[in-house]
């Protein structure tokens, strides 16, 4: 089937089976290696792409559901301004150690700050729960997002 | 397998009166995941998630009418539904996460039908109903008739749910409960799930709806327990005879989660708990 959408900004189409995981049409067929596969089962926010300005994990979607959206992921947001900002909140708070859940926290804090944006960690806490990260500790990451929140404004 | 993308609704009952053992696909969070696990192996898939017809949140004179494909993101964020049924606003904000509420669907909840999905007891506390469609009949169907099994339901093969209705005056002038038992916050899949609606008039409680899931093949309703308690003033209610009423109402399930002694004391306490409020 062909689909056609807006990725990071440029319009795409391609031929591709449409029940094709959204994750590995990011990664095969775009060469995005930015959205990472760990859990494959919508747990873990690894996978976590923008679909239509919201965070979503692209492991548990399927091409189909691509089709005339508008899909951001790690390699187009982190080329903003919010984007670098966030990424050097997270940089100067050492919130990342292996770097595998990254995309996914950066993803649903660059959603966060763009929609709300209230440096206040329950809610920082909340907008963040769909994201796993086995080896930094939550700790560094919500400072960063606390920290993004406040040079953001 | 085939994939079909209907143009238009007309075209979604034309294809539903063709195509056999179909699976509809909405969000996807769950039948991915069974499909990923092999559970269902190469199904017939018809897309329904594209279909305006489907999705969105309406008022009319009496009723509210949910599309079977509206995100949770979306039930959450209405007004209508924060308007009028504080109940569902609530009870659904830790629903998931907020990755996954934006692509479950409220219809893909019922239609899987899994003993832990969240919304349903809620909206058997509720009442409601849903419309279920096909090319040539459409018929309105009580949730609490709904259920036939584990993951059974009275769906013919060329239905589908289009939408969930809810009377407006639900659960005005009425004391909510919800509560849920799980084992973390956030992606909890309850244990077990007490939902309920009470009007009480000096100390007697003259209506309940409550509604249990995690406990048994679907979630329910339990009549038997709101028949005794009905019509009493909260000291004249007997918790060990309501604990017996719960027992010849509902088998709980067992299985990895925790065991069923567990999940029946808990949902004992729960409702206890509301009754007591
Ligand atoms: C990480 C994760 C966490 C989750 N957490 C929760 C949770 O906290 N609580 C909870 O209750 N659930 C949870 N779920 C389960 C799931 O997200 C929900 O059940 C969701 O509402 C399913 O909707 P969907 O649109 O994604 O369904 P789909 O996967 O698209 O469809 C599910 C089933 O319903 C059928 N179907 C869909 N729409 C219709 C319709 N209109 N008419 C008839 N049949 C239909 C499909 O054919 C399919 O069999 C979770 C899932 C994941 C992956
Ligand atoms: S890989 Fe998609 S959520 Fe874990
Ligand atoms: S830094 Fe390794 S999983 Fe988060």
């Amino acid at each position: 089937m062909k689909i056609s959408f807006t990725l990071n900004k440029q319009a795409v189409t391609i031929d591709v089976e449409p029940m094709k995981r959204l994750l590995d049409v990011l990664r095969e067929d775009f060469n995005l290696l930015g959205a990472k596969e760990a859990c494959g089962e919508g747990e873990c926010g690894a996978c976590t792409v923008l679909l239509n300005g919201e965070p979503v994990t692209s492991c548990i979607l399927n091409a189909a559901h691509a089709d005339g959206s508008e899909i951001e992921t790690v390699e187009g947001i982190s080329q903003t301004e919010l984007g670098k900002l966030i990424i050097d909140c997270f940089d100067e708070t050492n919130a990342v150690q292996c770097g595998f859940c990254f995309p996914g926290f950066f993803i649903s804090s660059y959603h966060y700050i763009k929609t709300d944006g209230e440096k206040d960690l329950n809610k920082i806490k909340t907008a963040l729960s769909g994201n796993i990260c086995r080896c930094t500790g939550y700790e560094k990451i919500f400072e960063s997002v606390m920290l993004a929140c406040e040079r953001a404004n | 397998m085939k994939f079909i993308k209907p143009k238009d609704i007309e075209n979604l009952y034309d294809t539903l009166d063709t195509t056999e053992q179909q699976y509809l696909l909405a969000g996807g969070t769950d039948i991915n995941v069974q499909i990923n696990n092999g559970i269902i192996r190469d199904p017939n898939i018809i897309y329904i998630s594209h279909l305006k017809e489907l999705s969105g949140i309406e008022e009319t004179n009496n009723e509210i009418l949910i599309g079977s494909t509206t995100s949770f993101k979306d039930v959450i964020e209405s007004r209508i539904i924060k308007k009028y049924f504080l109940l569902m606003y609530n009870s659904l904000q830790n629903f998931a996460s907020p990755l996954i509420q934006t692509s479950a669907t409220i219809g893909g909840n019922i239609a899987n039908g899994s003993p832990t999905a969240d919304v349903i007891p809620i909206l058997l506390a509720l009442n409601a109903k849903l419309l279920i469609c096909s090319k040539s009949n459409k018929r309105e169907v009580p949730l609490k008739d709904f259920f036939t099994g584990y993951k059974k339901n009275v769906m013919k093969n060329n239905e589908l749910i289009t939408k969930i209705i809810i009377n407006k005056n639900a659960e005005q002038k009425y004391q909510t409960y919800y509560q849920k038992v799980g084992s973390r916050n956030s992606l909890a899949i309850a244990k077990v799930a007490v939902a309920g609606i009470k009007k009480v008039v000096k100390e007697k409680i003259i209506d309940i709806k409550l509604a249990v899931g995690s406990l048994n093949e679907y979630p329910r309703r339990l009549f038997k327990v709101e028949e005794y308690v009905t019509g009493k003033r909260l000291t004249e209610i007997d918790f060990e005879k309501v604990e017996e009423l719960l027992n010849s109402e509902i088998t709980p399930i067992s299985d990895f989660r925790s065991d069923k002694e567990y999940r029946y004391h808990v949902c004992v306490n729960l409702i206890r708990t509301f009754l007591n409020e």
